[in-house]
């Protein structure tokens, strides 16, 4: 399994000299299987740079398949979809994977189409999208299959909704993606369904949104700190840890020090022996 | 006045090494008259910025007045709204002006900041915020400002607007396509069409009319800020994206006797080298025209003073 990180970076872009290193783009991640096939989670503002490399492949010549697994609907994980190269050309094909309510692709469906309303996008509808472009509820809870790998997807809150994970399992490795991951109470241990979920993970991406010092004025939000990560991490045995969805507001020199304090935090908390990766825009990882 | 730049990029922020100087923000620029409130246009991402340094003044104590000018609703022209620090600031004052729809502004803005989109709604906005509806033709002020407004030719209708104030005026022209191959309204086109065969007499007749209507609305201008997200070969292409290239902003700039024609609306994968080439490049197309115009391209940080400042 192969993993790349297309946007990193939480609600909304951030350009500039000083988030050239991580990135400022919205979330958006990659994994390739090792059949070769194509799992994207979210769809950022990374996804526009994402779909533009896809172009020299199968995709360029409509011949693409992939699958896009949406962690919920909020602009920072959609806002990408109408810059995405690959679904203006017929012939590829896309499966969203997002969350329905009730089991049902139906309102999943509406949102992204309230997406492309004319007021707000030149697209007009989903309908004008030349590829095959099919939305379907993720079910919770119970395996399915994409592109040959085992997703599982888990909702978990998010401020004053929820968003869901996903357990990414293939070749016998395994890929946890869990941003936006709200942490309703002050000094609450991670959640037990998390932990159950997130348990024995090659890699666990987590949302590292903020400092301690920020998540206390901005708890309603539903973001995680590095310790959130860090402890949800240490209870589910993890072997790595990617830190992501950085606050817009971090530079650089901030996000060098949140991962610096989430090491020292793991260290002395009993994750030593667990690898910190940080999530950079650009930056590849093989489990 | 001064004209400051927020936001020079179109369609979609562009983080990244090779956007650095002109910067990856969508489209926000600020026209502060001498002593007055700002009067922004458009509300792209760059208005987060914009937001924040005015929160460490009047808005920050709630006694801060805004007005933002939108010149259409399209994601990069509003994404920065629910970014926009004052507006949750109570006690400051925000007046939304944008054109005409068959929903009411309000709703619009609403159907932008709410679940499951934006986890904030538009109510939890505590500034007052008001929204005006203007339609093409209007003229009105803000302060001691006059604002003037005209159509362009953008899918879904876009509207330019001119300020005059402290003796000096800007003129906004974007989002636009030519005025001359191909009529863009709330139709969807979607393939490039031929830009060879004639147009229909009416069709002709409306672009010759909205063309008058910017000539007029930047004639003599201090400053006219005009989209140029293509080269006239990648207009060719797609004509139907309602974007226009800088040959076309020139010769709208010379006929309108503009002072200082300003590049804008960046296209996303334009690199800040291309950028300078475009620059130089035209600056030369220019010179050698004997144009009495300087030419400029807008990055983020730009400050252009006009008039009484």
């Amino acid at each position: 399994m192969k993993i790349r990180f297309w946007g990193v970076r939480g609600s909304i872009p951030a350009p500039g000299p000083d988030t050239n290193r991580y990135g400022g783009n919205t979330s958006c991640v990659s994994v390739t299987g090792d059949n070769g096939g194509l799992v994207i989670i979210d769809m950022g503002t990374g996804l526009m740079h994402l779909g533009n490399s896809l172009l020299a492949r199968e995709f360029g010549k409509g011949h693409g398949k992939a699958s896009i697994l949406l962690s919920h609907t909020h602009w920072d994980h959609i806002q990408g979809l109408g810059f995405f190269a690959p679904v203006f050309i017929p012939g590829n094909q896309f499966t969203v994977w997002g969350p329905g309510p009730y089991g049902s692709s139906d309102m999943l469906e509406d949102i992204l189409e309230g997406q492309m309303d004319p007021n707000f996008s030149p697209l007009q509808t989903l309908k004008n999208l030349a590829a095959t472009f099919e939305v379907k509820a993720a079910p919770l809870g119970t395996p399915f299959t994409a592109e040959g790998m085992t997703i599982t997807a888990h909702e978990h809150p998010h401020g004053s909704t929820t968003a869901l994970a996903f357990r990414i399992e293939d070749g016998g490795r395994t890929f946890v993606y869990a941003s936006d991951v709200g942490q309703p109470e002050a000094d609450a241990p991670p959640s037990e369904a998390a932990v159950a979920f997130y348990k024995g993970a090659d890699v666990l991406l987590h949302d590292t949104t903020y400092f301690p010092h920020n998540q206390i004025t901005r708890r309603n939000r539903g973001f995680s700190t590095y310790e959130d990560a860090g402890a949800a991490a240490i209870a589910a045995g993890v072997k790595r840890l990617v830190t992501f969805h950085y606050d817009q507001d971090y530079i650089d020199d901030d996000v060098d020090a949140l991962i610096e304090a989430c090491r020292t935090w793991l260290d002395t908390r009993g994750g030593k022996d667990i690898e910190l990766i940080p999530a950079r825009e650009g930056d590849e990882i093989t489990i | 006045m001064k004209v400051r730049f927020w936001g020079v990029r179109g369609s979609i922020p562009v983080p990244g090494r090779t956007t650095n100087r002109y910067g990856g923000n969508t489209s926000c620029v600020e026209v502060r008259p001498k002593g007055g409130h700002p009067i922004i246009i458009d509300a792209g991402t760059g208005l987060r910025r914009l937001g924040k340094s005015l929160m460490e003044d009047a808005f920050g104590e709630g006694k801060g007045k805004a007005s933002i000018l939108i010149s259409h609703t399209h994601w990069d022209h509003v994404q920065g709204l629910p970014f926009f620090s004052p507006a949750y600031q109570k006690g400051n004052e925000i007046a939304i002006y944008a054109r005409q729809r068959d929903m009411h502004l309000e709703a619009v803005f609403s159907a932008q900041n709410r679940a499951p989109y934006f986890p904030v709604p538009l109510s939890a906005m505590q500034a007052q915020m008001k929204f005006h509806e203007v339609i093409e033709g209007q003229k009105f002020t803000i302060g001691t400002a006059k604002v003037s407004v005209t159509r362009l030719n953008h899918p879904w209708i876009a509207i330019a607007y001119r300020v005059d104030v402290d003796g000096a005026s800007v003129v906004y022209c974007s989002d636009t396509a030519p005025f001359a191959d191909f009529l863009l309204g709330t139709d969807f086109v979607k393939q490039a069409p031929s830009l060879d065969g004639p147009l229909p007499p009416e069709t002709a007749a409306e672009l010759a009319q909205m063309r008058a209507g910017v000539i007029n609305l930047a004639r003599n201008a201090d400053l006219l800020i005009y989209d140029t997200q293509f080269s006239k070969e990648e207009y060719r292409q797609r004509p139907h994206w309602g974007h226009s290239h800088p040959d076309d902003a020139i010769a709208i700039a010379r006929e309108a006797k503009a002072k200082t024609l300003c590049l804008f609306h960046h296209a996303p994968l334009r690199t800040d080298d291309e950028n300078d080439q475009i620059l130089e490049q035209f600056r030369g197309v220019v010179a050698a025209q004997h144009d009495r115009f300087a030419l400029v391209s807008a990055y983020e940080g730009l400050e252009i003073p006009l008039g009484d400042e």
